[in-house]
């Protein structure tokens, strides 16, 4: 039901459940309710979904206001179709420790790659500063 | 200020007294020691004299010495005349001399001996003593001592006290009347700040007073203070001019009874305690003053935009017909289907805010505004056309018309029933859900109408697959519906104003054109039969419309308006083109100017060169009528082309000067390049002539941008079209004068031409062997000048062609003995299957 047909435009996907993806990587689901020109969501009955290897777990946010900026990507989740993920669910005190524990891993890494590389005399500066240069 | 100094050892102010001068800022009103229960009056009589005594030390002032002149005197005449005078010029209204004298004989029979003790040599001031008078005789005024100001000289206030004689007047005199005179002055003195002189401050009594004889103090003070509320704050030390922006905490009728009460007291209860300033306004204003941008300091109405309530944008909140017909001035009514009365138009068409749009898009757009007989083929034109004669009672000129076609492109709010005429819409989805309201009818006139097929393809078979699920749903859920449609369209508006577009050519290309494509490709698919096809594209277009700013200017002022705003910003800088005489400058200049002006020949060439070689494009795009008038256009424009490479007016040829010029420049060799394929045969290789024959100066000048190469292709189809004898022609003006061959073998242009000439020479000659290349001994004297010139460059000066015709070695084989054939071939690396 497009408003404008020919365009792509989110009004359609009002007040259906959406899967968002953020530019920190958080991934969140919920019913999207409103929008705007800058695409700023609104999402009702959010839940931010953690994901270590097959596990993962949902933590109930509540309502969220997404700037559009911070969009990654946005999409439908379609409820009838059958969900035959090998994923596993888990609680939430477990799945954050799993997520803990993954980051604990790849600090680890990083910092032994660090000095591995310093050693060398090279560096290689990290993402996340890149991105807000 | 007043201050209460009182001489008691439980008061705390006493300290007070010294440093009064400083800190008559910061006296604290609400201090109880000051005002309240802590503040003690006692015999204030005492505590006057004591004051007045310090007064005099600090200093008496103008009016102090005069009055002290006069206490000196005791001279009741003059003192009378002086004060008379003074009194009268400052009062302006009342006969005072009546009263005065009773007053100054009453005083100098009383004061005198006070005088001298108290005031030695200065202070005898007449007002002094009135008030020692009148403080000493009035029992009612007894209660307010305390308000005494100690800190103000008292003779300084002669004059003040005059004015205030004046100032009181008014108000006191019809009070007085059954008060004894001695109230007076006491009136006067008492609220010893410093009133204005002069009585037109003090507006007209705030009422008649109640004329109970015996007025309290306190309420004629509070008239009198309500009466000169006006006055506001004259000075930031006095309680009362503080008060006069405090509500008076009334309790006047009570007042007698609070006489007994510290006096001070009764002055609070009385004016009241001073409160936050009225915001009673601010409450209604409330919800849009968080909005509201702060009110403009100089806003003329010339030219500014208009103030919003709400900033241009907001979403809607509140029903659209409120916010329309309050912030966009627009009077339209925001049912869909009422017609529409446009009577002022905004005054900034350009900025169109959603919600204008809307209104504009909404009212005559929401019938159909084609009439019946319209079919479904229209150009953008007729569109536009029609649109704004249906729109011709806007008032407004310029953009709402040439908006409007792109509002009849798009019309996204269809919150009635389905206009009457819909086979201006797609095909309808044939099934919607069943709690749906009537099927939207979208408009995809704008859209290519492939494009518009596959949209109701899509959107059908969405439809039937979601109708059973999602309308079930959602109408389930109980928070649907959060975003109001109003606010849905809000958000479309905006999108789709982003989507306007002055020529669609230059802002969609991609679009346009991949739909042309597919056009062609289904015409070429289809049989001819299916004739329905061609409809033509149609895209929601804004008119162009110029808006040269000029600022206003009224005719025989000096100078420029000093009313500027933000839509017409004044001129600041009167800037006038002088040019400098100076001859070393003239060179230069001309040298710049010249350059100059084969820039702009180059540019303008070049966007004819754009529309003829648009022109086929929008050929196909116009209508039938349109045709001849672009084909006519067309013509004009390459003969214009034509004619700019001509020498002069009258001259048909090329010119060469003016080939050269342009090619001297890099824009101008790609002119040329996508030029030549354009020309008539015998102008483009008049230009391949001059080419040649310039060639060592152009060589020269590409150095740095290696341009040149561009054109060989052109050129290259330009040779093979050459006549015998104009290859010939050609190729001697390659060779030119002594030397240019040298010049030219070493310009990879150069080179590759003359392979391109030669080889063009060597097909003529072996598909045809009786061609005309022989007839003359040209082509063999040149040939053979050229493979002399080919042996005997060294080879480092000699550069790389861009390739190499495979012919050349047949053509030096026929004029050339072995040996020679074997180092050209070396040399050249031209082998039988060079490339």
């Amino acid at each position: 039901m497009n408003y404008v047909p020919g365009t792509a435009s989110l009004i359609d996907d009002i007040d259906k459940k959406h899967l968002v993806l953020l530019r920190d990587g958080r991934t969140l689901i919920g019913f999207l309710r409103s929008i705007d020109q800058f695409a700023n969501l609104v999402f009702h009955q959010t839940v931010e979904r953690i994901h270590v290897g097959k596990k993962f777990g949902d933590i109930p946010r509540g309502i969220f206001i997404v700037r559009g900026e911070n969009v990654v990507l946005l999409g439908e989740i379609d409820v009838d179709k059958p969900c035959d993920t090998v994923l596993q669910q888990v609680s939430i005190e477990e799945i954050l420790e799993e997520q803990r524990l993954q980051q604990q891993a790849k600090q680890e890494t990083e910092k032994v790659k660090m000095q591995v590389l310093k050693d060398r005399g090279l560096s290689i500066p990290k993402a996340d500063n890149l991105d807000e240069y | 200020m007043f201050r209460f100094q009182s001489l008691d050892d439980d008061c705390t102010l006493e300290e007070e007294d010294e440093g009064q001068v400083e800190e008559e800022d910061e006296i604290d009103q609400f201090n109880d020691d000051t005002f309240g229960a802590g503040a003690i009056d006692d015999d204030w009589q005492e505590e006057h004299k004591r004051l007045a005594g310090l007064d005099e030390n600090v200093g008496l002032g103008a009016g102090g010495g005069g009055g002290g002149v006069m206490g000196r005197e005791s001279d009741l005449g003059g003192a009378e005349d002086i004060t008379s005078t003074r009194l009268s010029t400052s009062a302006g209204r009342h006969p005072l001399p009546s009263s005065l004298p009773s007053l100054n004989f009453s005083s100098s029979s009383v004061l005198p001996p006070q005088d001298v003790e108290d005031r030695g040599g200065g202070g005898g001031d007449l007002a002094e003593s009135l008030a020692r008078l009148i403080l000493e005789a009035d029992p009612a005024i007894a209660g307010v001592g305390a308000t005494e100001r100690p800190g103000q000289s008292l003779s300084s206030t002669g004059s003040s006290i005059s004015a205030l004689h004046g100032l009181e007047r008014p108000t006191v005199l019809p009070q007085l009347s059954s008060i004894p005179h001695p109230t007076h002055s006491h009136q006067a003195h008492h609220p010893q700040h410093q009133l204005p002189p002069g009585p037109s401050t003090l507006g007209p009594p705030s009422g008649p007073p109640p004329p109970s004889s015996m007025l309290s103090y306190q309420q004629q003070q509070h008239l009198l203070h309500r009466g000169s509320a006006p006055i506001g704050q004259i000075n930031s030390h006095s309680i009362w001019e503080s008060n006069m922006g405090f509500g008076p905490v009334s309790v006047t009728p009570a007042l007698t009874t609070h006489m007994e009460d510290s006096p001070l007291m009764s002055i609070i209860k009385e004016v009241g305690l001073p409160k936050l300033p009225p915001h009673g306004r601010n409450d209604e204003g409330r919800d849009l003053s968080e909005r509201v941008p702060p009110p403009r300091s100089s806003s003329p109405v010339i030219g500014s935009p208009p103030v919003r309530a709400v900033p241009i944008g907001t979403p809607p909140k509140q029903p659209m017909s409120h916010s329309l017909n309050h912030q966009t001035h627009h009077p339209t009514a925001v049912h869909v289907r009422a017609p529409v009365q446009h009577r002022y138009p905004p005054p900034f068409p350009e900025r169109l805010s959603p919600n204008t749009l809307l209104n504009i898009a909404n009212s005559p757009l929401c019938r159909n505004p084609f009439p019946p007989g319209v079919g479904p083929v229209l150009s953008q034109i007729k569109r536009a056309q029609l649109l704004s004669s249906q729109v011709a009672g806007f008032a407004r000129g310029g953009p709402a018309p040439p908006l409007l076609p792109g509002g009849g492109g798009f019309r996204p709010f269809f919150g009635g029933p389905p206009p009457p005429h819909s086979h201006r819409m797609g095909p309808m989805p044939p099934h919607g859900p069943p709690n749906h309201t009537p099927p939207i009818r979208h408009n995809t006139t704008h859209l290519h109408p492939q494009h518009r097929r596959m949209l109701t393809q899509r959107m059908q078979s969405r439809g039937g697959d979601r109708s059973r699920t999602g309308g079930d749903r959602r109408s389930r859920d109980p928070y649907s519906n959060l975003m109001t449609q109003k606010e849905k369209e809000w958000v479309t508006k905006i999108q789709m104003m982003q989507l306007q577009s002055t020529d669609p050519y230059l802002d969609d290309y991609y679009y346009q054109n991949y739909y042309e494509k597919m056009e062609k490709r289904q015409e070429r698919e289809r049989d001819s039969s299916k004739k329905e096809h061609t409809t033509k594209l149609i895209t929601p277009q804004v008119a162009k419309v110029e808006h040269t700013y000029r600022p206003v200017q009224f005719a025989g002022s000096l100078g420029k308006l000093t009313v500027s705003s933000v839509n017409n910003p004044r001129k600041m800088i009167d800037a006038v083109v002088t040019t400098r005489t100076d001859d070393e400058e003239k060179r230069d200049k001309q040298v710049w100017n010249k350059r100059r002006q084969i820039l702009y020949t180059v540019e303008k060439m070049y966007s004819l060169l754009l529309e003829v070689q648009d022109f086929e494009k929008r050929f196909v795009q116009a209508p039938e009528e349109d045709r001849e008038a672009l084909l006519e256009q067309h013509k004009t424009n390459t003969v214009q082309l034509c004619n700019s490479l001509r020498e002069k007016e009258w001259d048909d040829r090329v010119s060469d000067e003016q080939c050269v010029m342009i090619m001297s420049v890099r824009k101008g060799k790609r002119l040329i390049s996508r030029l030549l394929p354009l020309l008539a045969s015998p102008q483009s290789s008049a230009i391949v002539m001059a080419i040649a024959r310039n060639l060592p100066a152009l060589a020269k000048k590409d150095k740095q941008d290696q341009v040149l190469c561009w054109l060989v292709e052109p050129v290259s189809t330009v040779i093979q079209s050459l006549s015998s004898s104009a290859l010939t022609d050609l190729l001697q003006e390659l060779q030119g004068s002594d030397g240019q061959l040298v010049t030219v073998l070493q310009n990879k242009f150069g080179v590759t031409l003359l392979y391109l000439i030669l080889s063009e020479g060597e097909k003529m000659q072996s598909s045809d062997p009786n061609c005309q290349l022989m007839d003359d001994n040209r082509w063999t004297e040149l040939v053979f000048s050229v493979t002399r010139e080919l042996l005997s460059v060294p080879s480092s000066s000699l550069s790389a062609p861009l390739f190499t015709p495979t012919n050349l070695l047949s053509l030096f084989s026929r004029y050339v003995d072995r040996q020679r054939l074997e180092l050209l071939q070396n040399k050249l690396q031209i082998t039988a299957l060079s490339r």
